[in-house]
C-alpha cells in the first residue's frame, strides 16, 4: 500500500485500501456502454512465444468490459500472423490483428510515404500510431487504453485500474499513465531512476522552473508503457517513431492539454518484463540506444518552448546531472538496504556512467540537428492529406482479418 | 497403282501447298507478337516511371482511386497498376494484329469488330473515371452542405448521392459497351422512376399540410396585394 501524497501538477491515484477488482470491473462494465473503450496492444510475434503474451491473454479472455482489441503484430511472417489470430481467440468482444509486414499494411505505409507523411520505422511507436488510426476509423470507441506485451506479471487488474480514470465520465480526465514499481528481488527501471529524474532535476537546476519539467516530475514513473486517453488526444497527439516515444507522447498531450485534465494512477504492486541490456559501449543499441533518444526528446521539446541550449549549458548540464544521478544512486540504495533488496552499487555506478556519456552524445547530436527526426503526423494532419485514407486502412484490416 | 499412289499424295502436296502459303503469315504474326511483348514491356515500364515521376500515385490517393483499388483489393500502386492495364491492352492489340497476318477471313472478320468496339471501350472508361471523380464531389458537396445546414442525416444523405450516381454512371457504360443495352436502359428507368415515384408520394402524403401551407400562404399574400391596390392614381 502506497501514502496518498499528492505531489506535482498532476492528479495521482494511489492504490489504498484492499483493492476490489469486480468492483472496478463491474463500473467500468457501466462507463463503456456510453464511453466504450478499445485496447491497443504491440506486440512482436517473439512475445507469443514467451510467457508473457500467453499470460495476458488468460487475463484478457475474463475482461467484458473492452468493446474492441486492436493487436498489431510486427515481425510475423503470414504463417505466424495466422497462428496469432488463433492465439487471441479466447479474448471476446472485436479482436482485430493488424499484420504490420503484410502486403496490405506496407502498401498503406507506402501510401503514407509518397505522400510525405512517413510513419518512421518499424518499432512501438509506428504501431500503436497504426492501431489509434484503426480505432479512430472504425469511430467505435470513445477511450482507448494501450499496454505492452512483455508484461509477465500481467493481472487484469492493471488493465481496469488504467482505463477507469478516463473512462469515468464524472472524473474528466482525458490522459492518464500508469505508475508501478518495478522492484523484484532487485531494484529494476534504471532509466527512469538514473537518468529521467536526475536529468529533469538537473535541467530544472539549470534552466528554472519550467512549466514543462514540473509537468514531466510529477510523473512518478514516465517511461511507463502503460497508458489510456480519450480518441481526442489520439487524434490530435503527434508520437515520436524512437525511444523518445513516451516523453515525446507526454510532451504533446504537455502541449495540448491543461495539467489538470492528465493523471497517473497505481496499476500494479509488482510489475516486470523484458530487460534491456546496457550496451554501454556501443550508442546504437540497448539501453544505450534509449537513453540518447529520451534525451534528445527532452532537449528538442524544451527547446520548442522557448529554452536556449547552448555549449556551455550542456557542459553544465552534464556535470550536473551526474552529481543529481549519484545522490539519487545514494538514496535508491538506502531504500533497498531497507526492503532487503539485492543492490549491486558498482553496477548502478556504471549505468550513471554510460547515461552520463549518453547525455552528452544526446547534447552533441541536439547541437548538430536541433530538428531531428520529425514526430509521426497526427491523424487529423493524415486525413487532411489523404481523405480516404481511413477507408483505406479499415479494408487492409478487414481483409488481413478474413 | 499410279493412280492410288496419286490419290494418297495429292492430299499430302495439297496440305503442303496450303502450310506452304500459310507458314509467311504465321512467322508474320509471331515477330509481330514478340515485337509487340517487346514494345508493350518497354512502353509500360516508361509509363510507370513517368507516371512515378509526375506523383501520379499521390493524385490518385487524394482522389479517392487508390481506396477503389482497395477495395477490389488491389495492392499495387495505381501507377504500376495503369502500367499493367497498357500493357494488357497493347497485348490484346498486339494478339489482334498478329492473328490478322494469318490473312484467315474469320480472323480478320474478328480482329475488325475488336477494333470497332475500342473506341466504346475508351469512352466507357472515360464515363467511368469522370463519373467517379464526380460522384465523390458531388457527394462531399452534399455531405458539408447538409452538415452546415444542420441536417441529421448528412452522410446518409451523402451516401446515398453517391450510389445514385455511381448506379448511374454504371447505367451509361453499360450502354456505351452495349452489353444488353435494352435491359440495362430498362433496369435503370425503373430503379430511377421508383425512386422518384416513392419520393413524390412519400412528400405527397407526408407534405400535404406543408404543401397546404404554402399554397395558402402564396395566395393570401397575392390576395392581400389586390386589396391593398384599391385608390386610383392621377
Amino acid at each position: 500500500m502506497s501514502d496518498f501524497y499528492q505531489s506535482g501538477v498532476i492528479t495521482t491515484l494511489h492504490q489504498l485500501g484492499k483493492s476490489s477488482l469486480e468492483r472496478l470491473e463491474s463500473e467500468l462494465q457501466g462507463f463503456a456502454r456510453t464511453r466504450p473503450i478499445a485496447l491497443v496492444l504491440p506486440a512482436l510475434y517473439s512475445e507469443f512465444e514467451g510467457p508473457a503474451m500467453p499470460g495476458i491473454v488468460r487475463e484478457l479472455a475474463k475482461v467484458k468490459y473492452l468493446n474492441e482489441v486492436v493487436l498489431v503484430l510486427d515481425q510475423a511472417s503470414e504463417q505466424e500472423f495466422a497462428r496469432v489470430r488463433e492465439f487471441m481467440s479466447p479474448v471476446g468482444g472485436e479482436v482485430r490483428i493488424i499484420h504490420n509486414k503484410g502486403k496490405r499494411i506496407s502498401e498503406i505505409y507506402e501510401t503514407l510515404k509518397r505522400n510525405g507523411l512517413d510513419p518512421g520505422p518499424q518499432g512501438k511507436g509506428r504501431s500503436a500510431w497504426l492501431a489509434y488510426g484503426y480505432v479512430l476509423a472504425r469511430a467505435k470507441s470513445d477511450v482507448i487504453a494501450l499496454h505492452d506485451c512483455d508484461i509477465v506479471t500481467y493481472s487484469r487488474e492493471l488493465l481496469a485500474r488504467l482505463c477507469y480514470p478516463v473512462a469515468h465520465p464524472s472524473l474528466d480526465y482525458v490522459f492518464c499513465k500508469g505508475y508501478y514499481s518495478r522492484v523484484s528481488n532487485k531494484m529494476n527501471g534504471r532509466v527512469t531512476r538514473l537518468l529521467v529524474t536526475p536529468l529533469v532535476r538537473s535541467l530544472q537546476q539549470l534552466v528554472g522552473q519550467h512549466g514543462f519539467l514540473m509537468f514531466l516530475d510529477s510523473f512518478r514513473y514516465p517511461l511507463s508503457g502503460e497508458f489510456c486517453m480519450t480518441t481526442d488526444v489520439a487524434r490530435t497527439n503527434r508520437i515520436p517513431s524512437d525511444w523518445g516515444l513516451e516523453v515525446g507522447s507526454l510532451a504533446e498531450v504537455y502541449r495540448n492539454y491543461s495539467s489538470r485534465r492528465v493523471c497517473q494512477v497505481d496499476i500494479a504492486a509488482t510489475y516486470d518484463h523484458k530487460h534491456q541490456a546496457l550496451s554501454a559501449d556501443d550508442a546504437n543499441k540497448g539501453l544505450m540506444k534509449m537513453t540518447v533518444d529520451i534525451c534528445k526528446s527532452m532537449f528538442r521539446t524544451l527547446a520548442s518552448e522557448g529554452v536556449v541550449f547552448s555549449d556551455g549549458l550542456f557542459k553544465s548540464l552534464i556535470v550536473t546531472y551526474l552529481r543529481q544521478a549519484e545522490d539519487t544512486l545514494v538514496k535508491y540504495e538506502a531504500d533497498a538496504t531497507i526492503n532487503g533488496l539485492e543492490f549491486d552499487r558498482h553496477e548502478e555506478a556504471r549505468a550513471v556512467e554510460a547515461f552520463t556519456h549518453a547525455v552528452a552524445l544526446a547534447a552533441q547530436a541536439y547541437m548538430e540537428n536541433p530538428m531531428g527526426t520529425p514526430p509521426i503526423p497526427n491523424w487529423n494532419r493524415v486525413k487532411a492529406a489523404i481523405p480516404d485514407i481511413f477507408e483505406m486502412l479499415i479494408t487492409a484490416v478487414e481483409a488481413d482479418n478474413k | 497403282m499410279t493412280d492410288f499412289m496419286e490419290m494418297i499424295f495429292e492430299p499430302l502436296r495439297e496440305l503442303f501447298m496450303q502450310f506452304k502459303a500459310f507458314l509467311p503469315g504465321l512467322l508474320a504474326m509471331l515477330v509481330i507478337l514478340v515485337l509487340g511483348i517487346l514494345l508493350a514491356k518497354a512502353i509500360k515500364a516508361i509509363l510507370v516511371r513517368f507516371l512515378t515521376a509526375v506523383n501520379f500515385d499521390s493524385w490518385c490517393d487524394r482522389m479517392g482511386f487508390t481506396t477503389l483499388m482497395r477495395k477490389g483489393d488491389l495492392w499495387t500502386k495505381p501507377s504500376v497498376l495503369a502500367g499493367v492495364i497498357v500493357f494488357w491492352l497493347l497485348l490484346i492489340v498486339t494478339l489482334m494484329v498478329g492473328l490478322s497476318a494469318l490473312k484467315v477471313a474469320a480472323i480478320d472478320q474478328m480482329v475488325g469488330q475488336f477494333f470497332g468496339y475500342m473506341p466504346r471501350i475508351f469512352s466507357a472508361a472515360i464515363i467511368l473515371v469522370i463519373g467517379y471523380v464526380l460522384s465523390g464531389f458531388v457527394s462531399r458537396a452534399v455531405l458539408i452542405t447538409a452538415a452546415n445546414s444542420g441536417f441529421h442525416y448528412a452522410k446518409l444523405l451523402a451516401e446515398t448521392v453517391r450510389t445514385l450516381l455511381a448506379v448511374l454512371i454504371l447505367a451509361m457504360v453499360m450502354e456505351q459497351l452495349q452489353i444488353a443495352p435494352s435491359i440495362v436502359l430498362a433496369a435503370f428507368s425503373i430503379i430511377f422512376g421508383g425512386i422518384v415515384i416513392a419520393l413524390s408520394i412519400a412528400f405527397g402524403v407526408g407534405g400535404i399540410d406543408a404543401a397546404k401551407r404554402v399554397i395558402e400562404r402564396e395566395t393570401a399574400e397575392k390576395r392581400a396585394e389586390e386589396t391593398k391596390d384599391e385608390i386610383e392614381h392621377i
